[in-house]
């Protein structure tokens, strides 16, 4: 009876694995974050986005891995304006990852939820589970006007229509980083050795990105910062983004 | 096994064999169609395949000069991203600078030279060395004549050698008329700093280290000024150090984006910041914070705006005014900026010049955390007396009207679109006998030209920028071409160059370059001349344009002498003053003043033709492709008027229709629209959508500076019972107890 | 009158068969499709004979696809390096005179791709050739080639396996291959 329990427990581990190889992390410091939105443009460019048009975006079928989420409080002249960029957490307890039927979308041993393209059959239930809603989906074959298609990104897949899509924390840049490491000699891969576009981008340098089982990373240190919350955390998610709240100034 | 009747067989075999066809054309229609391998015909010098190549050039997307590495893999432009090496923005970049690429690879290009045929507005396609020999003659011929003073040549804030160039071959022609033009271009402020700081280039605003920044209406998170730099600025002044906590307070009719970051935001009314600034002033001397030698003239210039009589000027109560101006001297280094609304009335220079008052009382002049004044440029000197005011253009609009022009060229600069039609710019330019653009695009301006000679974009192209606001010490940026010109343009220098060698006499002794890269680099002798630290350091020339090449800038840290500052001449204080603003319209009719403003994605409208930013929500509203009026929600309840209702904005100059958005941050009695729709030309991404609230600006002015007040238009709304639901991204802007933004739900 | 449930299935057996025997048809002519009707050594512009080029005149690989071993693309060599040799080398045989004319023309040679993976798989001929893989391992015994030809599929289950038995680190995860 104990080894089967022993056995079941396996897969309460995220992912079932017994630790990360890497363990991709994220803090976002919504202090510093003016919602400039640099780091959603950096994303379109980097990911090969489509460019919807503007019927789709009516029709709420726009695709925007990265958001910047913008929150009222109080009335005018009391009035406050925050700004939270939202993007797939990467939750190391995926609501997505589960009803998945075909495991398109899964856990990979450096803590990324992962989305295969052309393993996904497009059930699109993958979205309805996620609770951040940051999961989008390819309703049409999206085109570019010539020569728009000249700018695309070699390193990313451009999908077609009937597949889902969402941030991949620039996976493109994490391979790159790991293969220049083996190219040095079997390394692991440095701090601040690979950012995703939109930490490249953040002109406030609100996010910051790195290995959380780097106990030097700077993200490491900032992931255990006071100010540090995940988002929707009593649902169980485990994300792997930790956002450092806005500070209520003194007055 | 039961015998198989001979119709059941024939049914076995028949379906066997419909299957095996079917599954056989499912084979070959599902087949990739074959792929060719083509190989390069001659081994390429500068990239591996399957290898990125990174080019470090400038972003000529505003006017920050952020510098700029672009990813090229196989010869095409892949990603763009800020340059480490560059001290305005160290590696980072805006929304704006990011969709470059939408730029170079833009669908509607101008592909090639064009000549008008027929009717303005209808071209044909011309070849090069026609296009130049046209416009060559036409210009050798009025210099031969003396009349090279009707060449006017008007260029959308150029710096550095180009600029040079360009001023070169003007005068070269024997014309005085050479201006820069941006609607962005800050005229009242430089007017402020020279009346009040005795400064002519911009100071360096060093936000990274005050602890206290009180922000009259200036964007500096999104469009003022250089607001890359300043974003990274206040990511340190907020979290970048360990001892402190950076406060900002913005004081603006409207909340910018800015004024969402802010700790405090303040709603005054417009055109009202230079008076509380003189008000902060006042309480500071009176209540005894500021103890110089001339702190009775400061009194007595600002006697009469006491808290109490600005506090109803300005709908900001009185205690709040002393308030703040006490927490500004208090938390030192602090810093006192203006835009928006208050560099946009007619009091503009006042009340910008009163914002400086209030740092200089601070004593944060020249000391980290406050404002300190920038040396000279490295080389060329700043072209600040080419920067045109509103007024200043008047001049020339005048002299285009009376006929007095015989050719205008424009480069990078779209009048058409950015002037208000009050101003008679287009009428103007029907009068000038021809007209050329060195547009890329087929802008308003560029439609009504008589000859277009399209230059490069931006990332095809040589040139350099000395970046102003300068960053306290000597910086030079290089740009250069990323890829190969991908259509049958030329560099803005080239056409230049060649024109010269066209017209012939002393033109092409004075510019002997044949390439515009010759030039560039001849040019950077000058620099090589005046380096200080790496003087001694070795290296040749060449080496030295190498490396700055590669690194994409070259500057020198030092430490110089800090800039004295004699303080404020006794006349200037005594004259100080800020009237009220003025406004075009009577409140009667016009119950509201309309307020454009610059949003980080399109700027002055620069950006409308980029398609990743129309698809961009707007950061404050979501909205996507198309242009809105933001009213306050108590005023439009009053109105009756819903999100989407479609409302008529009536001016004294003109009308425009565009939907309405209720929106949270703004004065009851001003409504809003960002700037930079309402194209009727500039591509398939940018025209016929939304509304230019340029259009129906009144043309009044800040006398001081010769600034357009384009914040001084009075305007009524009427609904037209239309609507034209706005296109969002959001839902409910409200977190309703969810725990998203704390990590305790938040009551809201 | 009531039929048992074994019954009222074996009304549909004939045309269920029928419907078995057409799903076999069809799965039977794809593998054909797949196989017999596949090119796996198309013809090519210029006849090239990597049997001469290597084992005749023991040119090794990377000399002429020299990226092989430095970027993630091995890349086919350039015309104006077949021209390093052939300008005085082998002048008078047809398919050089047909290269010198592409070099004349200063037109790249239109090779049909024969080792192809489809755009979303990412890989890296760096790597492989670091790892100490020959050639041949996957291109098979290109230098006997006359004409070159697929001789692996170079489909999934192919490159897993290998990353299996060689214990790849990380092999068998998905984003490792698929970008």
């Amino acid at each position: 009876m104990g080894k089967l329990t022993d056995k079941l427990k396996q897969y309460l581990k995220p992912g079932y694995y017994d630790k990360f190889d890497y363990h991709w992390t994220m803090t976002i410091d919504l202090d510093r974050c003016t919602g400039c939105e640099a780091c959603v443009v950096a994303c379109q460019a980097e990911n090969n986005l489509p460019i919807v048009g503007e019927k789709r975006f009516r029709e709420r079928r726009e695709i925007k891995w990265l958001r910047v989420e913008r929150y009222w409080e109080g009335e005018y002249p009391d009035v406050k304006l925050r700004f939270i960029p939202m993007l797939c957490q990467h939750c190391d307890q995926a609501p997505c990852e589960t009803p998945c039927p075909v495991a398109a979308t899964y856990h990979n041993q450096d803590g990324l939820n992962t989305q295969i393209y052309n393993r996904c059959i497009g059930t699109r239930t993958c979205a309805v589970y996620c609770p951040y809603e940051v999961r989008y989906f390819n309703w049409f074959s999206y085109t570019w006007d010539e020569p728009l298609e000249q700018q695309l990104n070699p390193d990313v897949t451009v999908r077609e229509k009937g597949v889902m899509e969402k941030c991949t924390f620039c996976i493109q840049r994490i391979r790159q980083a790991k293969d220049r490491a083996k190219d040095d000699g079997r390394r692991r891969v440095r701090d601040g050795e690979v950012t995703p576009a939109c930490v490249q981008s953040c002109p406030a340098e609100a996010m910051v990105f790195g290995d959380l089982n780097d106990p030097e990373s700077r993200v490491a240190k900032l992931a255990k910062n006071a100010r540090g919350y995940k988002v929707l955390e009593e649902l169980n998610t485990a994300p792997s983004i930790v956002y450092l709240k806005k500070v209520n100034p003194d007055g | 096994m039961e015998k198989i009747n001979r119709r059941d067989f024939l049914k076995f075999i028949g379906a066997g064999g419909i299957g095996a066809g079917a599954g056989l054309l499912y084979g070959e229609s599902t087949r990739k169609t074959v792929e060719l391998l083509i190989p390069q015909v001659v081994t390429p010098e500068d990239y591996s395949p399957g290898i990125a190549t990174w080019y470090n050039t400038v972003c000529r997307l505003c006017s920050a000069g952020c510098g700029i590495s672009v990813r090229t893999r196989e010869g095409r432009a892949k990603k763009i991203e800020g340059n480490p090496n560059h001290p305005v923005n160290q590696g980072r970049l805006c929304a704006l600078g990011q969709a470059g690429l939408n730029a170079l690879y833009n669908p509607d290009r101008i592909r090639t030279p064009l000549r008008r045929t027929g009717d303005r507005g209808n071209f044909a396609p011309i070849d090069w060395d026609e296009a130049l020999t046209l416009l060559g003659r036409r210009l050798g011929n009025l210099k031969i004549k003396k009349q090279g003073s009707s060449v006017y040549l008007l260029a959308g804030g150029l710096r550095g050698h180009i600029d040079t160039l360009f001023y070169t071959f003007m005068q070269a022609l024997g014309s005085d008329h050479y201006l820069h033009y941006e609607f962005t271009h800050p005229a009242a402020l430089y007017a402020a700093n020279r009346m009040i700081f005795n400064q002519d280039i911009l100071p360096y605003y060093d936000i990274s280290n005050a602890s206290y920044v009180l922000s009259f209406g200036a964007d500096y998170l999104g469009t003022w000024l250089s607001p890359v730099h300043y974003s990274l600025a206040y990511g340190h002044l907020r979290q970048g150090r360990t001892d402190q906590r950076g406060k900002c307070v913005q004081i603006e009719p409207r909340m910018s984006l800015t004024g969402a970051s802010a700790d405090e935001w303040i709603a005054c009314r417009p055109g009202s910041e230079g008076l509380l600034a003189m008000a902060m002033v006042h309480v500071i001397v009176n209540d005894g914070l500021y103890r110089g030698p001339d702190r009775n003239a400061w009194l007595e210039a600002t006697g009469p705006y006491t808290p109490e009589a600005v506090a109803a000027q300005a709908d900001v109560a009185a205690d709040v005014i002393t308030r703040l101006a006490h927490e500004f001297i208090r938390r030192q280094p602090g810093l006192a900026i203006g835009g928006g609304s208050a560099a946009s009335n007619t009091n503009a220079t006042a009340s910008l010049a009163a914002i400086n008052v209030l740092n200089y009382l601070a004593g944060n002049l020249n000391t980290p955390g406050g404002v300190i004044f920038n040396p000279d440029p490295v080389s060329p000197a700043s072209p600040v007396a080419r920067q045109a005011s509103y007024a200043r253009l008047q001049e020339w609009i005048e002299a285009m009207a009376g006929g007095g022009v015989d050719v205008l060229i424009t480069h990078a600069v779209n009048p058409v679109f950015t002037l208000p039609p009050a101003a008679g710019f287009t009428e103007a330019l029907a009068k000038v006998a021809m007209v050329v653009s060195l547009s890329s695009f087929m802008d308003e301006t560029t439609a009504l030209a008589d000859l277009i000679l399209p230059s490069h974009t931006y990332l095809e192209s040589w040139g350099d920028d000395m970046p102003e606001p300068g960053v306290g010490f000597p910086v030079a940026t290089l740009s250069q071409p990323v890829v190969k010109p991908l259509y049958d343009t030329r560099d803005a220098g080239d056409i230049i160059l060649s024109l010269a060698h066209q017209i012939g006499g002393e033109l092409p002794v004075v510019l002997p370059w044949t390439r515009i890269e010759d030039y560039l680099k001849d040019s950077w002798k000058h620099i090589y001349g005046q380096r200080r630290i790496t003087a001694d350091s070795g290296g040749n020339f060449d080496e030295f344009w190498n490396a700055a090449l590669a690194a994409g800038v070259w500057g020198e840290n030092i430490t110089r002498e800090p800039l004295r500052f004699d303080g404020v001449a006794e006349d200037r204080i005594r004259a100080l003053q800020v009237p009220p603003p003025a406004f075009a319209g009577e409140e009667k009719d016009h119950p509201f003043v309309l307020l454009p403003y610059l949003t980080q994605a399109f700027h002055d409208g620069r950006g409308a033709n980029l398609p990743w930013l129309q698809e961009l929500p707007d950061p404050l509203t979501s909205i996507v492709y198309g242009a809105w009026v933001e009213i306050n929600p108590a005023t439009a309840k009053r109105f009756g008027i819903r999100e989407g209702d479609i409302v008529e904005v009536q001016t004294p100059s003109g009308s425009l229709r565009a939907p309405a958005f209720l929106y949270p941050a703004i004065r009851p009695d001003v409504i809003a629209m960002p700037i930079g729709q309402g194209h009727s030309q500039y591509g398939r991404y940018a025209r016929g959508r939304g509304a230019n609230p340029l259009e129906i600006l009144s043309p009044l002015v800040d006398e001081a500076s010769g600034a357009l007040a384009w914040s001084a238009t009075r305007a009524g709304i009427r609904k037209t019972g239309e609507r034209a639901p706005l296109i969002k991204t959001d839902g409910v802007t409200r977190t309703l107890g969810r725990q998203i933004l704390d990590d305790k739900p938040a009551h809201t | 009158m009531s039929i048992s449930v074994r019954d009222a299935l074996l009304t549909f057996k004939t045309p269920a068969l029928i419907g078995l025997v057409g799903v076999t048809g069809f799965i039977a002519g794809y593998l054909i499709d797949m196989t017999i009707f596949t090119d796996t050594a198309p013809k090519q512009p210029i006849d090239f004979s990597h049997r001469i080029h290597v084992s005749d005149n023991g040119i090794p690989c990377l000399h002429c696809h020299n990226y092989a071993d430095t970027t993630p693309a091995a890349g086919v060599p350039s015309v104006s390096k077949c021209m390093g040799c052939h300008k005085t080398i082998a002048t008078d045989r047809p398919e050089v005179m047909k290269l010198a004319g592409y070099w004349e023309n200063q037109e790249p040679i239109p090779w049909i791709k024969v080792h192809d993976v489809p755009d979303f798989v990412y890989f890296t001929h760096k790597r492989h050739v670091l790892a100490g893989l020959e050639c041949q391992v996957c291109h098979g015994p290109v230098e006997t080639m006359d004409r070159i030809a697929r001789v692996s599929t170079l489909k999934m289950p192919w490159c897993v396996e290998c990353h299996t038995e060689r214990k790849v680190e990380h092999g068998r995860d998905c984003w490792t291959c698929h970008k």
